[in-house]
């Protein structure tokens, strides 16, 4: 349900908009315990069979966004309960990242087949023929399907001239690339985080808005509140993504309004990781040292190759992720400052919570949860008038927001250092489409190849945290790109720096 | 005579936050419904920076169809109101 408004959304944007707008105030966090109240009005229900329900959710997506556990159903307790200790300016994370809110969900079916009320009872019943384990039987005029035999292979849904026979899948269930949504006692959705990448896409597309991340933007209030130095560092996929006033310099000018003392293009760090993938791909996999190179930008394709595909894990790049390598630049020029990651990604988040990189990066918001910092502050991009430019990149590092756009850049590296050098490439998206690429490489099928891989459909514009559909967002992108006087990675002006 | 229809969209932050660009790809959705409706005039989209006089947030979002502002708009409302006009002006 990307790019449509739905309340699910609604919702969603109010809660991160609620809780920024009290961490603002400050006071008396108790009453946290009346945001439930502004978000769902009145008496009636509007969504669900209860007010109360309806509430109670509210109530506890609230306590992710504010970074704590979801509370135990089964147990007396508040909404409030552990707000006062949260804010702090300092994260406050426990894992885990992705939580199914076991009330709000709606116990969908597994994966099934089913006859629908347009079966005609015809007399070809092509379903029958096609069925491959006898599953199908005309009983009472039409068909019925044995479960226990049938194996979900979709050739009677093909088949159907009236279209009668669905497939039907959870839609946390479908969006998942590494099967990591089970069930409960109860049927409801429960998630295996032996699994789970936290790519965010069952929290995307859950019609019932039963999954929600843990946030971080209260505590970030804080800090900022405190007076501490905060830089932000901003994916290249921000553009267009606070509405046609939001320009990529009045985003940064807002970010200023905000209390953020820099703001930093992590297009930064992708340009120098494309210039070293480009040198290890040719050093390397040209030479035939090594079979291929995977990407190592996406954090939930990363996890996902090394953890599922040890024959692959050794050839996946330990090149920094753009998010790194620009922190740490950051850091090294600024070593007082706190370091915010802000993108369109969940996984980030896990990423920052390494050990590794726990003191590069000091926290990760979505655009979705700035979004509701700027309506907390009133912040309006129309009335903003700015001088500030964005001229820290290349249109090659800007380009790693949108599917494709990493192994361009490295290619294009490589043809500029070395021309005389082929590159083969291979990219994917989607972590499913992502794992059917690394089976064909372990079958020694991509030997000599580059391979992209990107956990959201559509590359990082398309990802958990974003405001709009990826097809505008990658048009915006496109000309943030074509706006960055360099093209080719090797021009940023922070490559010989590294040297 | 064949009237064109204007939809104006307010795309104050507060807008955007509820679904401003979401409700102008809706309506620009509905130019491919032209030929099918019988429909010869013309369907303009505009962004405004701000169409409501208050920044409460309650009446978030606002949009206008030829200069008649709607509160509270959604992406239903309005696809609604313009096609309803169209069928208006067909007849």
């Amino acid at each position: 349900m990307r790019g449509i408004y739905t309340p699910v959304t609604n919702i969603r944007r109010q809660v991160f908009a609620e809780v920024a707008r009290l961490a603002y105030e400050g006071g008396e966090y108790a009453r946290v315990e009346e945001i439930p109240f502004r978000i769902i009005p009145g008496e009636v229900p509007t969504y669900r069979d209860s007010i109360f329900l309806e509430r109670a959710i509210v109530g506890e997506r609230i306590r992710l966004a504010i970074g704590l556990p979801l509370y135990p159903a089964d147990q007396p307790t508040h909404i409030s309960k552990g707000v006062e200790e949260s804010a702090i300016a300092e994260k406050v994370y426990e894992p885990p990242l992705i939580n199914v809110i076991p009330f709000a969900c709606n116990a969908c079916k597994e994966k099934s087949v089913e006859v629908t009320d347009n079966c005609r009872g015809c007399l070809a019943h092509p379903c029958t023929s096609v069925c491959p384990v006898k599953a199908i039987s005309i009983q009472n005029g039409r068909s019925v399907i044995d479960n226990e035999k049938c194996i979900r292979c979709g050739r009677c849904v093909d088949i159907c001239p009236y279209h009668a026979i669905v497939k039907f899948d959870r839609p946390c269930a479908a969006a998942c690339g590494v099967d990591a949504i089970e069930s409960d006692h109860l049927g409801r959705a429960k998630i295996n985080y032996d699994k789970c990448v936290s790519c965010g896409m069952c929290l995307v597309n859950c019609p019932f808005g039963a999954i929600a991340d843990k946030s971080q933007l209260f505590q970030l209030i804080h800090a900022i509140k405190n007076g501490e130095d905060v830089i932000a560092e901003i994916a290249p996929a921000f553009v267009g993504q606070f509405g046609p006033l939001a320009t990529p310099e009045k985003v940064k000018a807002a970010l200023k309004l905000l209390g953020f003392s820099k703001v930093v293009e992590v297009a930064i760090g992708a340009d120098l990781g494309a210039i070293e993938e480009a040198h290890h791909y040719i050093h390397k996999i040209a030479s035939g040292e090594e079979p291929f190179l995977a990407t190592s930008c996406c954090p939930a394709w990363s996890v996902m190759a090394k953890r599922d595909f040890p024959e692959v894990a050794p050839y996946v790049s330990d090149s920094l992720t753009p998010m790194v390598a620009t922190a740490r630049i950051i850091k090294n020029e600024n070593p007082d400052s706190k370091v915010v990651f802000i993108g369109p990604c969940a996984a980030k988040k896990l990423e920052a919570s390494r050990k590794s990189v726990r003191s590069d990066v000091d926290f990760v918001i979505t655009f979705e949860e700035l979004m509701g910092m700027f309506v907390a502050k009133g912040i309006e991009f129309g009335d903003i008038e700015t001088n500030e430019v964005f001229d820290d990149a290349t249109a090659a590092g800007r380009g790693y927001s949108v599917a494709g756009g990493v192994a361009d850049a490295i290619a294009n590296c490589v043809d500029e250092l070395y021309p005389d050098s082929d590159i083969k490439i291979d990219r994917a998206e989607g972590l499913r489409e992502c794992a059917k690429m690394l089976r064909i490489a372990k079958a020694g099928k991509r030997d000599g190849y580059l391979m992209e891989g990107m956990a959201c459909p559509g590359g990082c514009v398309g990802g958990a945290g974003t405001m709009m559909s990826f097809a505008k967002a990658s048009t915006a992108v496109k000309e943030f790109q074509n706006a960055s006087e360099d093209k080719i990675a090797t021009k940023s002006k922070y490559a010989n720096k590294e040297d | 005579m064949v009237n064109d229809i204007k939809v104006e969209v307010c795309v104050c932050t507060e807008c955007v936050m509820r679904g401003a660009m979401d409700l102008v790809e809706s309506v620009e959705s509905l130019k491919k419904l032209k030929r099918y409706l019988g429909f010869e005039g013309n369907i303009n989209v505009e962004t405004n920076k701000c169409l409501g006089n208050k920044k409460d947030g309650h009446h978030s979002l606002v949009a206008a169809i030829n200069g008649k502002i709607m509160e509270n708009a959604d992406s239903e409302t309005v696809m609604e109101k313009v096609i309803s006009m169209i069928k208006k002006d067909v007849k």
